[in-house]
This record gives C-alpha cells, sequence and structure tokens, in this order.
C-alpha cells in the first residue's frame, strides 16, 4: 500500500485575483493548493487528481461550475466540489449540492466557513480514498488466485464445507483444502470471517 | 339734185335732202327755221345733229347709220335741244330716191310737232284731272244711248257701285239689280216720265254694292236729242252722298240736343249755382247773368260791366293766367277753360270754374265768348278734405298691408287694399265667397268654421290663415273682426285684414332657428344667458343653461340666486370673485371649472362658463354661454392617469433596466471585492503564524491593494462590463430605420410637451453592422435627454446623420432646450452624474459605454441658439463586426 500523498485543494475561478487570494488563504493554513483559470485547464494538467478537493467557482467562461461537476462525475473522477459563486441563489445551490457538492459558499465568504469546508471535504476524500483503496488491494489480491482458487473462494464464501466445495468442483477433499489454503494465504485473510467480508468488499455473490 | 320745197309752205314743215355718198345736205329754208340756224347758214349733217337732243342723239345717229347701209325709209320722233334750252318735238320722215345703191340718196320732211304734243298731253293731263275729280267728289257720269241701249259707266261709277273701274260691261238690268229693292220702282217710273217728258230729272236712291253694303246716291240725268228732236242718249251724273248724307242727320240731332240742352241749360244754372257771361271782344264789355253776380257776391244788374270790372274781382295771384288763357283762347290756340279763385267785395274768396266758347262771324272773325262760370268753393274744400282723408287713410293702409272691410247690415265693404291684399281686381264683388274662394285650401275649413262662429254668436275674431291668389303666392292674412252694436242689435261686422306674410315668415323662421339652437345646445351641452350682474337680472336663459343647473326649462323664470345656490361650496367663493373682478373692470371672463350640484337630481357636474360684457348694454350686462365640461374633464383626468401610468411604466422601465445593470455590476465589483477580503484574510492567518510569515502577509496585502483597485476601476469603467455583457447579436442595422423607429416610439412623449421631431438625414445613411438593442438604447438614452431638457418649453428635437471626414458616420441630436450645465459639463458622460431630481445619472454612462465598446466617440457641444447637441460616432465598420 503506497504512502498516501499529501492532500491538494484545487481553486478553479477565472478571476485571478479571487483565485490567487483563496490559494493563499488555503496555503496560509498548511494546506497544498493549486489554482486554475479554467476547467479545462485543471483537467489537461491534472491528468489523475491526487487526493484533495475542489473550489470551483460557479460562473465560468466556456463551461459554467455545474456543468463542469457533471463533467467530472461523467468522466469518473471523483472529488468532493466546494462551490462558490459571487450571485448565487436557491435553485443553483441545490442544483450543485444535489449533485453531490461540499458545499456552496457565496462570496465574499467568510473564510473561515471556506476552511472549515475545505477540512471537511479533504476528510471526506480521504475516507473515501482509504475504501477505495482497500478495495483496490483486495481486487489485486483477488486476481492473484487462480481460476480454480477463485471457483473455491466464491464457494467457501458461500458458506459450503470442502466436501459440498469438493462434489461441486469435480475434486477430492485434499485439493479443496490446498486451494482453500492458498486463497486464505493469497488474500492475506486470518479466517473465514474476514475473507467473506472481502468477498463483501469485492461484490463476489454466490451465483446460486 | 331737185328738192321738193312744197313740205315748207306749212308752218313748221321744213324739207331736207341728204346724197348719203357725199354727206351732202340740203334743208330749206323753214328746215333751217326749226334747227334755229340763220337762213344763210350752210347745210350740214353734223349741224343737224348738233341740234339733236343728246338723249336722242345715238339713237338718231343709228338710224341713219343703218340707213345708209339698207336704204330703208326714215320715220321717226325726236326732240331739238334749241340755243335758248328750248325744247322741241320734231317728226322726221324720209325716203330713199333713186335705185342706184351707190349713189343713195334721202329726201325728206321734219314737222314741228312740239304744240301738238303739248295739246295731246293737255288733254290727257285734264281728263285724268276729272277722273281725280269724279273720284274725289264720289261722283261718276253714265250714258245711255237709247239707240242701242249701251250703258257707259265712267271709272267713279263703278267704284261708288263697289266695282273695279271697267270690271265689266254694264246693261239696264244689272243696274236695276242694284238699286235698293225699297227704291227700284219708284226711281224707274220716275226715270221713265224724265224721258218722256224730256226733262232732267234729280233724285237720290239708295244702292246696295255686291258687298251688300247700302249707300245713298244723288243720280241726275238728262236726255239727249238727235237732230229730229228725238230722245237719243240719257247722260247722268251719279254721286255717293251716304257720308254727306249722315253728316246732315247728325247735325239735325245735334241741334236738336243742343236746343234740348239751352232750355236745361237754363235751369240747371240755378240749380247748380252756375252763370254764364259774354264777353264782347269789340267793346271789351262783359254781360253778366244774375247768377254770375250772385257768385261774385253782387247785386245782379242787367247792363254789361267792364272788363277791367271783372280782372279786379279775380284773385291778384290767378289774375295773369287767368287772362293770359282768355287771350290764348280768343286767338284759338286753347280753350277758354280755368278754375281760379275770386273775391268778393267782403274779402271772401271764392273758387270758380269758368269755361267759355269762342264765337266767330261768318268771316270767321272772334267777336264774343261765351261761358259758364260756377262757384265750386264747397264742393273743392269737401272734395279737398275727402282726398287727403282718403290719401291719408288709403297711403296708411298701404303702408301697413293693411285694408278695412265691413260686412252684414253695415254693407259689404272692402278696400282698395283688401284687394290688393287678397290680390284679387278691384271690381271684384266684396262677398265672403270671394274670400272663402282663395283661402288655402288647408285653412279653408277652419276659416269657414270662424266665420260661421262669428255670425252666430256675434263675437269677433283674430285669426291668421293662409291665401292662395291668382298668381298661386301664398301670403299670409291676419285678419280682425269686431262685431258692431247698435242699441244692442248686432247690425254685422267691421275690421282689418293685414298681409302679415314677411312677420309671419319670420316669426317661423325665428321659431325654427330657434329650435335649432335649442337642440344645438341640447347636443353640445352648452348653454346660452344674458344677466346683468349688476341689478341680478336674467334677460335670457337658454333652456339647456337651465337644464346645466338642473332647473326645468318651463319653470322659468329662475332668478340668478337659484343659479348661485347650485355651485359648490367650495367653488363659490372662486367663482364670485373671479366673476365680480370681471364685472367691477368691465372685461370678459372665462371661469374654466367649476362644480354645481345639479338642482334636480344631485349629481355633481363641471362646468366652464364664458362671459362676454355686452357693450351696448347697460353696465354689468353679459352675454355668454356655460357648457357642461364633465366629460371632458373625466377625459382628460382619463387621459392624464393614463399619461402618468406611461411615466411610471417609463421609469419602471428604466429602474429595471437600472437592476440588471446593477446586478451586472454587482458582481463585476463583488469579485475583487469578495477576493481583497479573503486576502484580507489569508494576511491576518500569514501574520498569526509563529513567527509570522511576513513575506506571504506582503503578498497578500499587495493583492489587497490589487483587488481594491480593480473594484474601482470597475465602477469607474463601465466599458468593461460591456466588453463582457452577453455577446450582441451582430446585423446588418439600418440606422435611419432606428431612427424613425426611435421618433415614432418617442411620439407620444414629445408631443405631450409640445416638441416636434425632425430628421434630418443623409440620404446616404450606411447600413452598418452591429447591435440593434445597443444602437436603440443609444438613441433612445440621447433622444430622452433632449426630451427631457424641453419638457418645460417645448421645442424642436433634430436628429442628423452625416459622415465626418475621417469616413466615421457622426450622428447629431440636437434640442432647443436648457443647455448644458454651465458647471460641470465635463462630467455629464459619467456614471450616477445627474442634474435632474430624478435621473439615475446613468443614461449618459450607458450611452458613452456603449459608444465606445463600438470604438466610436460621444461628446456633448452647445447650441449657438438655446440647446445642446449630442454626437458620436459610428464607424463605417464597427469595432468587433468586421
Amino acid at each position: 500500500m503506497k504512502p498516501a500523498a499529501t492532500p491538494t485543494v484545487y481553486i478553479i475561478d477565472d478571476d485571478r485575483g479571487m483565485r490567487q487570494a483563496i490559494q493563499d488563504l488555503v496555503e496560509s493554513v498548511g494546506l497544498r493548493a493549486e489554482a486554475f483559470a479554467t476547467g479545462e485547464e485543471f483537467l489537461r494538467r491534472q491528468s489523475a487528481p491526487g487526493p484533495g478537493c475542489l473550489v470551483l467557482d460557479v460562473r465560468l467562461p466556456q463551461m459554467s461550475g455545474l456543468d463542469f461537476q457533471r463533467r467530472l462525475a461523467e468522466t469518473g473522477v471523483s472529488i468532493p466540489i466546494i462551490f462558490i459563486t459571487a450571485h448565487g441563489d436557491i435553485p443553483m445551490s441545490v442544483r450543485a449540492l444535489k449533485s453531490g457538492a461540499m458545499e456552496f459558499l457565496t462570496k465574499p465568504f467568510r473564510d473561515q466557513d471556506l476552511l472549515d469546508a475545505i477540512q471537511q471535504a479533504l476528510q471526506h476524500d480521504s475516507t473515501a480514498r482509504a475504501q477505495h483503496a482497500e478495495v483496490h488491494d483486495l481486487e489485486q489480491r483477488y486476481q492473484g488466485l487462480t481460476a480454480r482458487e477463485r471457483e473455491v473462494m466464491t464457494l467457501v464464501v458461500s458458506g459450503m464445507l470442502n466436501k459440498q466445495i469438493a462434489s461441486e468442483i469435480g475434486a477430492s477433499e485434499a485439493t479443496v483444502k490446498i486451494h482453500r489454503g492458498h486463497v486464505m494465504r493469497k488474500m492475506k485473510a486470518e479466517s473465514v470471517v474476514e475473507l467473506l467480508r472481502m468477498a463483501d468488499k469485492l461484490k463476489l455473490y454466490s451465483h446460486k | 339734185m331737185a328738192l321738193p320745197d312744197k313740205g315748207s309752205e306749212f308752218k313748221s314743215c321744213g324739207t331736207f335732202g341728204w346724197k348719203v355718198r357725199t354727206g351732202e345736205v340740203l334743208w330749206s329754208a323753214e328746215t333751217c327755221k326749226i334747227l334755229g340756224y340763220p337762213r344763210e347758214t350752210r347745210p350740214g349733217l353734223e349741224l343737224i345733229f348738233d341740234r339733236i337732243h343728246p338723249e336722242d342723239r345715238e339713237c338718231v345717229r343709228q338710224l341713219f347709220d343703218d340707213a345708209k347701209k339698207t336704204g330703208r325709209d326714215l320715220d321717226f320722233e325726236h326732240r331739238l335741244l334749241m340755243p335758248d334750252g328750248a325744247i322741241r318735238n320734231i317728226h322726221t320722215v324720209a325716203q330713199a330716191v333713186g335705185d342706184d345703191p351707190a349713189n343713195l340718196e334721202y329726201s325728206g320732211m321734219a314737222i314741228d310737232i312740239t304744240e301738238a304734243k303739248r295739246v295731246d298731253e293737255d288733254l290727257h293731263e285734264s281728263k285724268t284731272r276729272l277722273e281725280e275729280a269724279q273720284h274725289i267728289a264720289h261722283l261718276g257720269y253714265w250714258e245711255w244711248s237709247l239707240e242701242t241701249g249701251h250703258l257707259t259707266w265712267s271709272d267713279e261709277t263703278y267704284r261708288i257701285y263697289g266695282l273695279t273701274p271697267q270690271e265689266r260691261p254694264v246693261d239696264i238690268e244689272m243696274l236695276r239689280e242694284m238699286i235698293h229693292p225699297e227704291d227700284r220702282e219708284p226711281m224707274f217710273r220716275k226715270a221713265e216720265e224724265a224721258m218722256l217728258l224730256g226733262i232732267r230729272s234729280d233724285a237720290e236712291h239708295r244702292i246696295v254694292r255686291p258687298s251688300g253694303e247700302v249707300r245713298i246716291v244723288h243720280s241726275r240725268s238728262d236726255v239727249k236729242r238727235d237732230a229730229l228732236g228725238r230722245p237719243c242718249q240719257m247722260f247722268g251724273t251719279v254721286q255717293d252722298i251716304t257720308d254727306r248724307k249722315r253728316v246732315e242727320e247728325e247735325l239735325q240731332a245735334v241741334s236738336r240736343d243742343l236746343r234740348e240742352s239751352n232750355a236745361k241749360f237754363e235751369e240747371a244754372q240755378r240749380v247748380a249755382h252756375v252763370g254764364y257771361w259774354i264777353w264782347h271782344l269789340d267793346t271789351d264789355r262783359v254781360t253778366w247773368s244774375e247768377e254770375t253776380f250772385r257768385i261774385f257776391g253782387l247785386e245782379p244788374q242787367k247792363n254789361p260791366i267792364d272788363l277791367t270790372m271783372v280782372r279786379d274781382m279775380i284773385h291778384p295771384d290767378d289774375r295773369e293766367q287767368v287772362f293770359q288763357t282768355a287771350e290764348k283762347a280768343v286767338r284759338g290756340e286753347c280753350r277758354p277753360e280755368s278754375e281760379h279763385r275770386g273775391v268778393r267785395p267782403n274779402g271772401e274768396i271764392r273758387i270758380v270754374y269758368s269755361q267759355g266758347d269762342l264765337k266767330r262771324d261768318a268771316s270767321g272773325r272772334p267777336y264774343e265768348m261765351f261761358g259758364t262760370v260756377q262757384d265750386i268753393t264747397d264742393r273743392k274744400r269737401a272734395e279737398d278734405i275727402l282726398k287727403r282723408t282718403q290719401f291719408y287713410f288709403s297711403e296708411g293702409q298701404r303702408l301697413a298691408r293693411m285694408g278695412s272691410w265691413a260686412s252684414g247690415d253695415l254693407g259689404d265693404y272692402w278696400s282698395e287694399e283688401v284687394y290688393k291684399i287678397l290680390g284679387l281686381p278691384g271690381n271684384a264683388s266684396p262677398a265672403l265667397e270671394q274670400y272663402l274662394a282663395i283661402v288655402h285650401p288647408q285653412d279653408r275649413a277652419s276659416m269657414a268654421e270662424t266665420i260661421r262662429g262669428m255670425h252666430e254668436q256675434h263675437r269677433g275674431c283674430d285669426v291668421t290663415k293662409r291665401i292662395v291668389r291668382s298668381d298661386g303666392e301664398v301670403r299670409y292674412i291676419r285678419c280682425v273682426g269686431i262685431p258692431v252694436f247698435e242699441q244692442e242689435v248686432f247690425k254685422g261686422f267691421h275690421g282689418t285684414m293685414i298681409d302679415v306674410t314677411e312677420h309671419e315668415l319670420l316669426t317661423r323662421e325665428l321659431r325654427r332657428e330657434q329650435a335649432y339652437l335649442a337642440e344645438a345646445q341640447s347636443l353640445a351641452h352648452i348653454g346660452s344667458w344674458a344677466t346683468n350682474f349688476a341689478t341680478g337680472q336674467n334677460f335670457h336663459i337658454s333652456d339647456e343653461t337651465a337644464r346645466l343647473h338642473g332647473f326645468d326649462p318651463r319653470q322659468r323664470p329662475i332668478p340668478l340666486e337659484r343659479f348661485w345656490a347650485t355651485v359648490l361650496p367650495e367653488d363659490e367663493p372662486d367663482v364670485r370673485v373671479a366673476l365680480e373682478n370681471a364685472v367691477r373692470a368691465g372685461a370678459d371672463y372665462d371661469i374654466s371649472n367649476f362644480r354645481v350640484c345639479r338642482a334636480d337630481d344631485g349629481r355633481i357636474r363641471f362646468l366652464r362658463t364664458i362671459g362676454h360684457l355686452n357693450p351696448s348694454g347697460e353696465p354689468g350686462e353679459y352675454l355668454g354661454i356655460t357648457m357642461d365640461i364633465t366629460e371632458r374633464k373625466r377625459a382628460e383626468e382619463e387621459h392624464e392617469r393614463l399619461r402618468q401610468l406611461e411615466a411610471d411604466l417609463a421609469h419602471t422601465n428604466r429602474l429595471n433596466m437600472m437592476g440588471e445593470l446593477a446586478a451586472a455590476l454587482a458582481h463585476e465589483i463583488k469579485q475583487p471585492i469578495a477576493a481583497s477580503i479573503t486576502s484580507a484574510n489569508a494576511c491576518l492567518r500569514w501574520l498569526a503564524h509563529d513567527p509570522p510569515n511576513l513575506e506571504r502577509a506582503r503578498a497578500a496585502a499587495t493583492r489587497m491593494k490589487e483587488d481594491g483597485n480593480r473594484a474601482a476601476d470597475v465602477i469607474n469603467s463601465l466599458r468593461t462590463f460591456y466588453k463582457k455583457g452577453a455577446p450582441p447579436e451582430p446585423e446588418v442595422l439600418n440606422v435611419k430605420d432606428i431612427i424613425q423607429e426611435m421618433t415614432v416610439l418617442l411620439g407620444n412623449e414629445a408631443v405631450r410637451y409640445a416638441i416636434t421631431i425632425h430628421s434630418e438625414l443623409d440620404t446616404d445613411v450606411p447600413r452598418i453592422p452591429g447591435d440593434r438593442v445597443q444602437m436603440q438604447q443609444v438613441f433612445m438614452n440621447l433622444m430622452l435627454n433632449a426630451i427631457e431638457a424641453m419638457k418645460d418649453t417645448g421645442g424642436e428635437l433634430t436628429v442628423r446623420a452625416l459622415p465626418n471626414p475621417e469616413g466615421q458616420l457622426v450622428i447629431s441630436i440636437s434640442d432647443t432646450g436648457v443647455g448644458l450645465p454651465a458647471e460641470g459639463a465635463e462630467r455629464i458622460f459619467d456614471a450616477f452624474h445627474t442634474t435632474k431630481p430624478q435621473g439615475t445619472g446613468m443614461g449618459l454612462a450607458i450611452t458613452r459605454s456603449i459608444v465606445e465598446s463600438w470604438g466610436g466617440r460621444v461628446w456633448a457641444t452647445a447650441n449657438e441658439g438655446a440647446g445642446a447637441t449630442f454626437h458620436f460616432t459610428l464607424p463605417r465598420e464597427m469595432q468587433g463586426y468586421a
């Protein structure tokens, strides 16, 4: 497992003064910040955004903040978003929040509000990222299994006994025990219960 | 050549010979004498021709020339013109002698036939005269041959018998037929007796002309006897005595009448106070009859009196005229007739009428004048009075077109004027039927009814009816009749008749006019009145005036105070003051708006009243009108309300626009402000670090400054906003059309403030690509500005479009309003700079932003006269759209 990268606050605002000010503010509390004038610029530079959150101006040239949010969702980029706007209204904020926005702030905002929102977003991102990393690890382990081992694992987590598995796959009980041992080892599972939880995270379900 | 001279022995008959070949002429002594040449004169053809009358000369010469050629005999008459001017008639006869044509020779005779000719003519003339005499005397003659029975009549005889002279032969039988049957037998018997006895007969008898006319003729006849003493012929005359006969008969009648007259005359003199007088011209003495003396106030006396005495009796003023007439009459120049005054010895003046007749003796010399004299004083006076009375009466009637009439026992009588009025001839009978016959058919029945009522109840009448005159003219006649009673007995009617056509027509016209006027007043809700405000007396209150105040027009009179009572108490003082001021100043007034509470329905109405001092009236006398302006007032209020609404709406629109602008501005301004605040927070946090991160804090502070400046920039320069505003829709604009649109759009606004909008556009105003809304906004702002500047004064707004030398189109919008402010003129384009109480201060700022966003310029100049002009440029190709 890779050590978690330093979380970064990504700022997208077409107003240069605004984005510099936000970046400076974020940095003043010891967070890393990167600023972009447009959404495209952000996408170009950040092929794979690291942990962090997005401070997004609703009103952007070319593509509005809300459109950008939708586009990120479509491309599978998952990053918590804090919207800021000079003239926000309720329908706009509702729409933004429904689309998964963390916070909706109206300029000029209190610095603490923004920083709290950022803190919360980073927390949220960190959690999400951790969960994502675990599943990723399990999947790697799961990929390391042979086809027969995956078969055995699926049957084990479905609650079958070795004897039942043997008859199921047409092998001896001893062979099943060997496969089972491999699965437990490769999946770094201490117990069947743990394996079962792993299978749940991997969304492996019994096909029965 | 042998010349016979036999003819010469006759008196005035000469001979002559003529050798044609040689032209030699011989003449006898008598011929020479006839020609009037001296005896020894050598004969010559030309000498003969010289004597021939010039008028005959050519003709004679022609005859001679012919004779030369033909040798024909000559036989002609011609005249000679003698040297003493006498004319002689000559008969020339000549014969060719010898057989040798080459040696043709004439011998002839010239006979002086002058005397014979004259006798001939005389005879003819006397015969003609006789005929004429017969004709004039209507005397014809006749001859009757007893041997042949042949009857000969002269021309006049024919005429007397009514025939054309010598029209046909006559005989005794025919004559008999033409004699009047009653006279025929006695007449012929008498003729036979005369013939038998051989005596002259003389008879008067009647003849009947073919036309049937009877004439009286006087016929005389005589018998002529032959050598043996036997009667052979009857000769007679016949004379038409019809006319003479008639005169005779008349004369006889006259003399008979005269005799009778004389007798009557004597009698008449006595009765009629007519005297006679005889003026003896030889002695100049005058004989007067008794009556004449009495007329002149004198005792009658037998002896003639002296003419001078007569003269003295005549009024001095008339004396000359009377005697002049008398003298003229004596000379036969006029009839002796005169009316003059006589003076009696006691000085009394009498008017006499005198006429006379001049008497002449056998030689025609006047010797006496006989005449009558009549005292006509009394008659004259009565006549004068009557004449004058009648004249006054008839003149009065004529002038008044009034006739008088009477009927019943008083006798039917119509005065002359009645006939004239009725258009009837003066000889028509003054009967009721006559009158009824010409009464207009539509009035006849009622008139007859009126007359019947008059007769039955013996009451008077006063009616106006139409009559139709014979020429078809319709006249209005007023007939007034009064019953006459004598000792309480009804005697009939007398009355007057007046032609009131003009008056009637005028009255009707007036009534009609009044009806029209009343109708017009009622329709227009305008009433008229005439009032003396000094005395409070109303002379005239039209129906509508009464109605306007809620009074029933039929319940007049309406005192002035009742009108005042309808005026609302709030308005009354003002109205009274205005009115009293006008009356005091003797000026016209116009109280344009006051309220009344109508007396009938209590409704509140707005009235306007205008009064004009009646210049010919008493002090305080006004003529005027009052009108109901309630509806107009309401309409005005409604209009005002709408106008206010419109103005409000316009203002709201502008505020809305401002709101959007403000929102846009807010975003622009919020950005740097938000950034600045954020930077400030960041700065504080950097400073709060331990140790404070001064470098970062400084950087943050620097950004704060920048953002602050940026916010100021945004506010100061709206251009940025427009650059960043919604991208305009580019289209090709027709500036002309936009100006037209704006002119229409602002038309109402302009009219309200009495502003006229002109556009003076270069015909070649180019079409320019640009944003329509922005262009409209620029025009709207500048034109509204111009209108605002002229709100209080009215004026002219002119839009011009002209290219400038740089190829830009310059639009100029001029007004004639208040002009540019004396101070701060350069600031008028700044945002929020306003001089108007309700201005936003944004109009010109926005305008400048828009114009500058095109790369154009906008500026203002003061006009030479009143007002200001705003100019802006439009490049041929506007920035951003090229």
